[in-house]
């Protein structure tokens, strides 16, 4: 008697702590297909409402229309509230919709809507859109959702943005050295650069 | 990439020695310091801690060779029998040469520290695992050990002085090696640059920090492979070539003529700084 007393004392511990072990694990970076983690943000953004295809109800609106800075500087970026309202205080249709009420509300309250990062690379690696925009779709005249989904996903497909690549070095690498062409019509071909400081700081 | 990659095609991610039949071809940083101009000043080694996010350590670290300064103003007094004050000194700016063939990158055990394509002696710090390896092998003593965890537990930089720190760099954590990287992140910056405009970067166009507040304008940078480069132009006149041990100032009839010299050149490290002699008597 007081041997199973041991043991199930035992198992309930063990059971305890596998329990709070698993509560406090952390997220892993990449699950078995490859997504991130889904990040909740103030407002549920449809990309594929925005940028998705015509056929599909989509609007085919340009990536770098909102994502400005993309093709001239290191980050992409958010675009600021204002270019959100430029287009739906016209658009009479869906004003009294939940989501751009809210977003009408952060406009009115005057304050910025504190998106989520969603594809946030370690402080200690420098990642450059200029360099990718301006390679593959100014040089080589690929199409920005496809160049752009190379490493998010098909974000026109989606309605929250979620991480779909690994985003990790051997990830990047694995790009770097494959030959892409120079440009749309020669027939040159260079790879990326391996040395560690490219990236690395 | 792959370990089996890696080790397969070593050749292709190892830099060669200039020397070597894969010279440098687009760029090719280097420095030349100019001792007659420097005065000793130390701006250049305050301008460096904060571009590079260098924490300041303190008297009783610094101390211990705990601090963290990527460069330094080296000091030396006149050897003949005088006093302070009339003693007389003579200043040279310590920083890693970012030398060729840098004693560093063949010891360290993880590849933490390499060769670019650029000529740079670079430092990983993510893969660094701090076995101070480089910096025993460092003649110059230009690498510097982080003992301690500057950002959280030795707090250096409180709230709200975090916010004046270069986004550009990381901040490095405990246990990791760092050193000079000839301002990187304004490189890679004025290499996209001038990408996107299809041409190379031009002479001038980037300034490390250092040379950027240097009050007498001591400190020249750029590309040696530019032949407008005013860096290549000193380099030539004075003779000095990157991949001798042996320059024409060493030569009798030539060492009143020129000034050009590298520190322990004879090493055969291949350092890409290059100081000028002093000229004049010392200040006093």
């Amino acid at each position: 008697m007081y041997c199973f007393l041991r043991l199930s004392v035992l198992l309930v511990g063990l059971i305890v702590s596998a329990s709070s072990y698993a509560a406090n694990a952390v997220q892993p970076l990449t699950t078995a297909d490859d997504l991130g983690p889904k990040v909740e943000q103030p407002i549920e953004f449809p990309h594929d409402r925005h940028a998705g295809d015509a056929a599909k109800g989509g609007m085919e609106i340009n990536c770098m229309y909102c994502h400005t800075y993309a093709r001239r500087s290191i980050v992409a970026g958010i675009p600021p509230l204002q270019k959100c309202i430029g287009c739906h205080q016209s658009i009479e249709s869906v004003r009294e919709t939940p989501r751009i009420k809210k977003l009408f509300e952060y406009w009115e309250a005057k304050k910025a809507v504190p998106w989520k990062k969603v594809h946030d690379l370690p402080d200690f690696v420098r990642f450059n859109h200029e360099r990718h925009i301006q390679r593959f779709v100014f040089a080589q005249n690929k199409p920005v959702q496809e160049a752009c989904g190379y490493c998010h996903g098909d974000v026109k497909t989606m309605t929250v943005a979620r991480r779909q690549k690994p985003l990790s070095m051997g990830w990047c690498v694995s790009c770097h050295q494959k030959d892409h062409p120079v440009d749309a019509t020669s027939t040159k071909t260079t790879h990326g650069p391996n040395d560690c400081w490219q990236c690395h700081k | 990439m792959s370990i089996t990659n890696l080790l397969e095609n070593w050749s292709d991610f190892r830099q060669q020695h200039p020397s070597d039949d894969r010279p440098h071809r687009e760029y090719k940083w280097a420095m030349s310091i100019d001792l007659d101009a420097c005065t000793g000043c130390n701006a250049c080694s305050v301008a460096c801690y904060a571009e590079n996010n260098l924490p300041v350590v303190g008297k009783e670290k610094f101390a211990h060779g705990h601090s963290h300064h990527w460069i330094r103003i080296e000091r030396y007094w006149d050897n003949d029998g005088r006093e302070f004050a009339d003693q007389g000194a003579q200043f040279l700016p310590m920083l890693c040469q970012h030398c060729e063939a840098a004693p560093c990158e063949t010891v360290c055990p993880v590849g933490a520290t390499n060769h670019t394509a650029d000529g740079l002696n670079s430092q990983v710090y993510n893969r660094c695992v701090g076995s101070r390896y480089c910096n025993a092998n460092c003649p110059y003593k230009a690498r510097y050990f982080n003992w301690y965890d500057y950002p959280t537990t030795d707090n250096v930089w409180p709230e709200p002085m975090n916010q004046q720190l270069n986004p550009d760099v990381t901040v490095r954590g405990k246990g990791v090696m760092e050193k000079c990287t000839f301002c990187v992140q304004r490189l890679t910056v004025a290499k996209s640059d001038a990408r996107s405009e299809g041409r190379s970067v031009l002479d001038g166009e980037v300034q490390t920090a250092c040379q950027q507040v240097c009050p007498t304008g001591a400190i020249s940078f750029g590309n040696l492979v530019d032949p407008l480069a005013k860096v290549g132009k000193q380099w030539m006149t004075q003779q000095v070539e990157l991949n001798k041990d042996k320059q024409a100032k060493d030569t009798a009839e030539e060492a009143a003529k020129l000034r050009g010299y590298r520190i322990l050149e004879e090493l055969r490290t291949y350092p890409s700084v290059m100081y000028l002699e002093q000229l004049r008597e010392s200040a006093i």
